[in-house]
């Protein structure tokens, strides 16, 4: 009785390995999130209501390094009351990409979803397989909250489960890759309508940016000075890992304060002050010039049946 | 006030029982509707008037995407197409996709290599649920600014010939980051012989010495689309969460840093034109009445270059001293196990 209890608690975490050590680092492009974003959000609007929607992704490994840069989406064909992912059209699209990003291989594939993998991911997983051997599957949540980001990134292992071979899923840890083209992209996307005021001030925009990220770090800090209040307080208990991991972070501060290092940010700090100068000058010879054209102008009206060029020139 | 709360819950039961699903109108844009699509193309409004097309929207994933892929091509131009629609006097950009195609700014028409492609792609995306159809192309100027070259005008005209509706959208990346804002431009060419009525003097650019004769040639061939941009709800609850660990890459990032090659060049540019208009200065000549305010003479022109560039390194420089400020000037007092702030 019991064991059939706890059969049916842990059935949605049945495909779920026990937390054990990933094997590869992934850094994931924005872009992908986008993508997917895009193609659930097509499906709906196109056929009424949510499906789920299934894709490849694409990009980038060096040894126990991915990096997912890209991703398409994928056919779903129905075969005997599954949704099997079509490997016809998947041959074809890689043989279209490669001719773009000659440099990108198969990494995994996404697919959108609200809890842990089921069944019929573990069926679309054996495909990926076949395609490459270790794949990672990437789930999002559309209906998530707005706090985290609702992806969670699986790699598969095969263990033994009641003596059989089962393949099950481990949780990988992600980044969010950082290329500066993508960041403001992204941040432009994110932040379009504030700037349909007309009278947009170029200093202010970029100073908008950092002071949001400010207010991050700010926030941040203040979260974790009331934990440690807390716990000074005895309100929480001690928590000796993140205790360490603050102590080390406070430690680094302040960052960088070697004497070569003030040379060099001086250096640059002279740099652009050259160039500001430089800058100022043109600007003001410019207008000096625009002002001695104007004066000529202004003086040969007065003498203009006398034909006297040679003294203003 | 009963009856109203009793009509709310009926009407909310029977969504939830009938799982009807509300679709923000934000959302709506994503429909494709093929018998609407039809009847424009048929109808055909864009042939009477040359300046028919006034605005076009992208959706947030073609601007990530051409962003992405001009700046993947480092110093050489890339080239792609665009997917969409057209709504009245807008043109919609849902979606682009990268051609496999090389020297786009040599040839008229280097979309001819890649049309097996293109049809090949188109067909794909249409069994995937992508039901749009091109409607216009893409290509960058990595470090010279968003207008239209000689060869791109002809190209887009034979393309405005053939294959209406289309539009193109010229996408620089290296002014992108060096200037911390997207450079973009949305374009579509005067049939030939058309004069446009009304000559605005559009939006000054620097451009480089070595195109500019090219861009003043061919620059009245052309006007310029207003460009706005739509993301769906999805979009804007994946950019939000986005954020929460975005920021930290908006503090780190360091332009001055990533963007000197650029900033030499430009440095390069700016003295080359000095030297120019010294040489037109120094010849300036009483007229009586000075022609038309429009043209400007080269030092303006020079001057506002270089305000440009200096803006630029300046906003660099302040985003180091915000980062130096927060991050070095704090210290550690280990005696009294205090962080003391310093000014």
């Amino acid at each position: 009785m019991a064991s059939e209890f706890m059969e049916i608690d842990d059935a949605s975490k049945k495909f779920m390995a026990p937390v054990g050590v990933p094997s590869v680092t992934v850094s994931l492009h924005p872009l992908v999130i986008m993508n997917i974003s895009e193609h659930w959000t097509r499906v709906r609007a196109q056929e009424g209501k949510a499906k789920q929607v299934v894709g490849a992704l694409i990009g980038k490994q060096t040894g126990r390094k991915l990096e997912i840069m890209n991703s398409f989406e994928l056919l779903l064909i129905k075969i005997d009351n599954d949704m099997i992912i079509d490997k016809a059209y998947y041959t074809a699209k890689e043989e279209q990409f490669k001719q773009v990003f000659c440099d990108m291989d198969f990494l995994g594939w996404y697919t959108t979803g609200v809890d842990t993998p089921n069944e019929s991911d573990i069926k679309n997983h054996k495909q990926a397989c076949t395609i490459n051997e270790s794949p990672i599957l990437l789930k999002l949540n559309p209906y998530a909250g707005h706090t985290d980001l609702p992806i969670t990134l699986y790699e598969s292992v095969t263990d033994l489960v009641n003596g059989e071979p089962t393949m099950l899923f481990v949780e990988v840890q992600y980044t969010l890759a950082t290329e500066e083209a993508e960041r403001i992209g992204v941040d432009h996307v994110a932040r379009m309508v504030s700037n349909e005021t007309g009278e947009s001030s170029l200093v202010a925009e970029h100073l908008t940016a950092q002071y949001n990220a400010i207010k991050m770090l700010h926030t941040r800090v203040k979260m974790i000075l009331e934990y440690v209040k807390a716990v000074q307080n005895k309100e929480l208990p001690k928590n000796h890992e993140i205790l360490r991991e603050l102590y080390s972070l406070t430690h680094r501060l302040p960052v960088m304060q070697s004497p070569k290092f003030n040379a060099e940010f001086y250096t640059q700090c002279n740099d652009v002050a050259l160039i500001t100068y430089l800058g100022s000058i043109t600007k003001c010879c410019n207008n000096m010039n625009q002002f001695v054209n104007k004066f000529n102008i202004l003086h040969d009206r007065q003498g203009l049946g006398r034909k006297v060029r040679g003294l203003f020139y | 006030m009963a009856s109203t709360s009793q009509s709310c819950i009926a009407q909310k039961s029977w969504e939830l029982n009938n799982s009807v699903e509300h679709i923000s109108s934000v959302d709506e844009i994503f429909k494709y509707d093929k018998k609407q699509q039809q009847d424009i193309l048929i109808a055909k409004p864009w042939d009477k008037d040359p300046h028919f097309f006034k605005d076009i929207k992208i959706s947030a994933l073609a601007l990530l995407k051409m962003v992405m892929h001009a700046r993947s091509g480092g110093n050489l131009e890339v080239m792609g197409l665009l997917l969409g629609k057209v709504d009245g006097n807008t043109m919609i950009v849902m979606e682009t996709f990268a051609l496999p195609v090389e020297g786009t700014e040599t040839r008229v028409n280097a979309q001819a290599q890649a049309y097996e492609y293109m049809t090949a792609y188109i067909e794909s995306a249409k069994q995937v649920g992508r039901l749009e159809n091109a409607i216009g192309w893409y290509h960058s100027h990595p470090g010279y600014g968003c207008w239209l070259s000689g060869i791109d005008v002809s190209t887009q005209m034979l393309n405005q010939n053939f294959q209406e509706p289309f539009v193109a959208i010229v996408i620089d990346p290296v002014r992108t980051i060096s200037a911390g804002k997207v450079c973009i431009g949305a374009f579509r060419t005067y049939p030939k012989g058309y004069k446009p009525p009304n000559e605005e003097p559009s939006e000054y650019q620097t451009i480089p010495l070595n195109k500019i004769e090219d861009f003043g040639v061919h620059c009245n061939q052309y006007y310029s689309l207003e460009i706005t941009y739509f993301k769906s709800a999805l979009d804007r609850k994946l950019l939000d969460s986005l954020w929460n660990k975005y920021w930290v890459n908006t503090l780190s990032s360091s332009s001055l840093i990533t963007n000197d090659d650029y900033l030499t060049g430009q440095i390069f540019d700016i003295s080359e034109k000095l030297e120019q208009s010294e040489s037109q200065v120094s010849r300036y000549v009483l007229s009586g009445d000075l022609h038309e305010k429009r043209v400007e003479d080269k030092l303006s022109k020079a001057t506002k270059d270089s305000n440009k560039t200096t803006i630029e390194v300046l906003h660099g420089l302040m985003a180091q001293t915000i980062k130096d400020k927060l991050f070095n000037n704090v210290f550690y007092k280990s005696d009294r196990c205090q962080l003391v702030a310093m000014d």
